[in-house]
């Protein structure tokens, strides 16, 4: 279900007056977590139960986690094999549990479906964990099968088929006799092999909680449905922002409180992402697309065109995206974080990412790059650790080597501007202007290689973006106005003369602009670029 | 990921910040709910008055024999505002598909023409037919985009045609692409061969009900090619290597504010046509047809709800049944034809709906199954307008 549809429409007048009904009663919750996970299953009924796995099993490891000792306290594991002597029963039982389950899946395995026994593997691997994870005690080892579980679903759904073909590649290459099965073979019952979408950013957001609960930066949450509803929360599920625990949990504790400004606020969100979406991201992808689908036929002027248009396209796409879910969130009363702060206007390829996607940015500073060592351990480190952070990051956007090139493009340039921004000669004698215009020159460039089908288009986009002849790009004349309006609408923005545009006449004239621009001119369109991340 | 400033050791305390601290955003149209109210007071009042104001402003010639060209033919709002003109004067609406249209014919070569002729005046009967409409698409159009028509003297063409096979019925099970989707039921009844989805359905919805999308629509029709506006100005040429004339056009100089007429020369209609030939000049032989049954015919349902709707709105229908080409059915499939269609007549007869049923037209006066050509339309006006219960009807 995406936000700028009518069927989105239609659910929001059921779920809001629910949602507001069942606000004197516990009821609010629940019905939350219905509506969130009727939301998801909208699109695949069978990948809703990934979802309330993925929600059930770090639920109960941080549980477990919160059972067992602080890291250093000795263990009788002998004691606890042999005479099943735990100290406390819940870990008793886990591993009790565990032992039983294991021996359920091997049996499922061997007598089941065939189909099923790729599953029994993964599950019984798992499990397994689960019980060293009791017999020890062990804090690490539960924050390891939720960094399993997850990555693993993330692994097999997201980057097995781009694994396999690779490797078969190579196998070919060395002339050995091996061959990696497609991953869609080792669907249970037949199911279809999909990218499930959004499972990128809802196992972000529950990695979050079992590694903040490990990092002792959070309490245990003990009511499961706050938990889910934390997870699949409708407005964000599907591409963020990716929440952190301790800042959306908890606003599921009570009932938020009800304000009109709730509602003007939501819904002048909402209006600016519809906006954003319709009028701006759809419209740049038609062009995008033309020249993108066939780069082999156009000429400088337009691959180059294209390339500064896709830009403006994703940023429009996503910033619209999170515009719409900040807005739905806020409808109902809830706070969900900046996500996107005029990318553009960055003065340096740092400051672009702390502008851009500010939630996974933070996602992977905290949970990748500070872990990896951060910028502890001089220059060197920091520099490998940096690159390193970034390409991961490619990496998380997609299986394909164009993803990962963007990625290791994005490390070099911050590892290049981070240097520049220490001369003096640079900091304080270049122009801000021509620092904003050179970050966006080279976040362009590397869009080319995030937009590519493949790495071969996206090498022969950057060749003919220099070689190719001139050739009329037939730039729309309208598409080229709407981009100059926003961009001096950004640039007005932080200027000083912020004051006018936030005037009653200009902001009431801008929203029926808006209204007007979205009834006459809109076409409808497709889904957001980052769901299929 | 802001380098310069990254914490070197991850913050200890677990706090949850206040969730006020989130900023609301940046470049912000941020509206105060008095804001809001202007907003929605001013948006609406363009909403409601602009179509109004358009119909004053933009010039729709039409003139008699006047039909909706068939590339307005989806540009509903047009049809309506046809249907207001023509309500004015009193006159009588020929409603119906392509038949009444004149698929093969130009303006002076149809039903509603010649039996204007027989009438003696020029433009007592109007041509209220559309290209490419059907009974389920055609109840849609009286229900959403004829509320003009009331208290009139209504002619309704019944085409046998959409009941030659479970196909054309749109009963099958099989995804079917058809014209005038969004005039067809959306939800209920279900049409099966209509794989739409939810949102499409909705919005189609949505746009019968607000006048202001339905004129949007029209400027799209009349306009820019049938598309929206940001789509027409990435239209190409269709030549090889493909140009792309409106990238640089100023879309607000396409609107001329003269409704697009119909070219006064079609070369794809009237009797210098290629097309404008009998059917049997092409040496095709006989057909036969999968007629669907009455009983669970949806396109006959929706005939006899569209027959109950225009009657509630106080209108004096009749009917004119066919006449189908009956040359070109094979013999052993007539039988089939002859009930479904004396079925009809006997419905029409028992609900006290005043109804022709004329007879056939020599085979060489048909173009296909159901469109006659010129000399067709005018024999079947003759005939029309000699039977007495037309007469009396028309009296």
């Amino acid at each position: 279900m995406l936000f700028h549809t009518w069927p989105f429409l239609v659910f929001l007048m059921v779920v809001l007056p629910g949602f507001f009904a069942l606000r004197k009663t516990r009821l609010w919750l629940p019905w939350l977590t219905l509506a969130s996970y009727f939301f998801y299953g909208w699109w695949n009924p069978y990948y809703l139960l990934l979802v309330m796995y993925s929600t059930l099993l770090d639920f109960c490891l941080v549980a477990l986690m919160d059972h067992c000792p602080k890291e250093g306290q000795k263990v009788e594991v002998l004691a606890r094999l042999t005479g099943l002597r735990f100290d406390d029963r819940v870990l008793k039982f886990a591993f009790a549990g565990s032992v039983l389950a294991t021996g359920g899946i091997v049996l499922l395995a061997t007598w089941g479906p065939r189909t099923l026994r790729p599953t029994m593997a993964g599950l019984g691997l798992i499990v397994l964990l689960m019980g060293l994870g009791a017999l020890y005690s062990s804090r690490r080892i539960w924050l390891v099968i939720s960094l399993v579980n997850n990555l693993a679903l993330l692994l097999f759904f997201k980057y097995a088929r781009f694994v396999a073909e690779n490797l078969n590649v190579i196998f070919a290459w060395l002339h050995l006799p091996l061959k990696m099965a497609d991953p869609s073979t080792l669907m249970p019952f037949g199911f279809q092999y999909l990218l499930p979408a959004g499972i990128s950013f809802f196992t972000f957001q529950s990695l979050s909680y079992t590694i903040d609960f490990y990092l002792g930066k959070m309490h245990r949450e003990r009511n499961f449905l706050r938990f889910a509803t934390f997870v699949c929360f409708f407005p964000q599920l599907m591409a963020g922002p990716i929440e952190r625990a301790r800042h959306l949990l908890p606003q599921f504790h009570q009932f938020p409180p009800i304000r009109l400004q709730n509602f003007t606020d939501g819904a002048s969100l909402f209006l600016v992402g519809l906006f954003k979406k319709l009028a701006l991201a759809n419209y740049l992808s038609f062009y995008v697309e033309r020249v993108y689908d066939n780069p082999g036929a156009s000429g400088a002027p337009a691959l180059f065109l294209a390339t500064v248009a896709f830009g403006w396209q994703i940023f429009f796409d996503f910033s619209g995206y999170t515009d719409m879910a900040r807005g739905v969130a806020k409808l109902m009363g809830f706070n969900l974080i900046l996500n996107f702060n005029n990318p553009y206007l960055a003065t340096g390829l740092g400051d672009f990412w702390s502008r851009w996607h500010i939630s996974l940015s933070s996602w992977f500073r905290d949970y990748v790059y500070i872990p990896l060592g951060g910028n502890r351990g001089g220059a060197l480190n920091t520099y490998r650790n940096l690159f390193l952070t970034f390409f991961i990051s490619g990496i998380w956007h997609g299986a394909n080597w164009t993803f990962m090139i963007w990625g290791a493009l994005h490390g070099l340039g911050v590892l290049i501007t981070r240097e520049l921004e220490r001369s003096q000669v640079y900091r304080d004698r270049v122009p801000k202007l021509l620092k904003q215009a050179g970050v966006f020159l080279f976040v362009t460039f590397t869009w080319i290689f995030f937009r590519a089908d493949s790495l071969a288009d996206a090498l022969l986009i950057v060749r003919r973006t220099f070689t190719a002849t001139w050739q009329n790009p037939y730039f729309p004349a309208l598409m080229l106005g709407l981009v100059a309006v926003v961009w001096m609408y950004e640039f007005l923005y932080e200027s000083r003369f912020r004051e006018l545009l936030q005037s009653s006449f200009i902001r009431v004239g801008v929203a029926v602009g808006l209204l007007l621009y979205l009834c006459v001119c809109s076409s409808g369109g497709g889904a957001f670029i980052y769901f299929q991340f | 990921m802001e380098t310069p400033s990254l914490p070197t050791q991850p913050a200890a305390a677990p706090a949850a910040p206040a969730s006020n601290a989130v900023p609301f955003g940046v470049n912000e149209v941020r509206l105060s709910a008095r804001q809001w109210l202007a907003t929605f007071v001013l948006f609406g009042l363009v909403a409601l008055l602009t179509p109004g104001v358009w119909k004053r402003i933009e010039r729709f010639e039409t003139g008699p024999d006047y039909r909706i060209p068939y590339a307005l033919s989806k540009d509903y709002w047009l049809y309506e505002w046809r249907l207001e003109q023509a309500a004015k004067s009193g006159r009588i609406m020929v409603l119906g598909d392509s038949v009444v249209w004149g698929e093969y014919v130009l303006p002076n070569g149809t039903l509603s023409h010649f039996l204007n002729q027989q009438a003696g005046q020029a433009d007592r009967f109007i041509n209220g037919g559309l290209n490419g409409l059907f009974p389920l698409a055609q109840e849609g159009l009286i229900a959403c985009y004829s509320r003009p028509l009331r208290h009139q003297k209504v002619i309704v063409h019944c085409n046998v045609l959409w009941m030659t096979s479970p196909k054309v019925d749109l009963s099958t099970e099989k995804e079917e692409q058809f014209n005038h989707s969004r005039l067809v039921p959306q939800f209920s009844p279900w049409i099966p061969c209509y794989r739409a989805d939810a949102n499409e359905r909705l919005s189609t919805l949505v746009q019968r009900e607000v006048g202001f999308l339905q004129w949007v629509a029209h400027l799209q029709n009349a306009y820019f090619g049938q598309k929206s506006v940001l789509s027409w100005t990435l239209e190409d040429d269709g030549g090889s290597p493909a140009r792309y004339p409106n990238a640089d056009r100023n879309p607000l100089a396409q609107i001329s504010l003269t409704v697009p007429a119909a070219p006064p020369d079609d070369p794809q209609r009237g009797p210098r046509s290629p097309r404008h030939k009998a059917w049997s000049t092409d040496g095709q032989g006989t057909t036969r047809f999968d007629w669907v049954d009455l009983d669970t015919s949806l396109q006959w349902r929706a005939f006899q709800r569209l027959l109950v709707r225009l009657r509630a709105r106080g209108n004096d229908v009749l009917v004119v049944l066919g006449p189908f080409n009956e040359h070109l059915l094979a013999e052993d499939n007539r039988p089939a034809y002859r009930k479904l269609r004396d079925g009809i007549a006997t419905w029409l007869q028992q609900n006290q709906v005043p109804a022709v049923v004329p007879e056939i037209l020599p085979s060489g006066l048909y173009a296909d199954a159901s469109h006659p050509l010129t000399e067709g339309y005018e024999l079947l006006a003759k005939r029309v307008y000699a039977d007495e219960r037309f007469r009396r009807w028309l009296e």
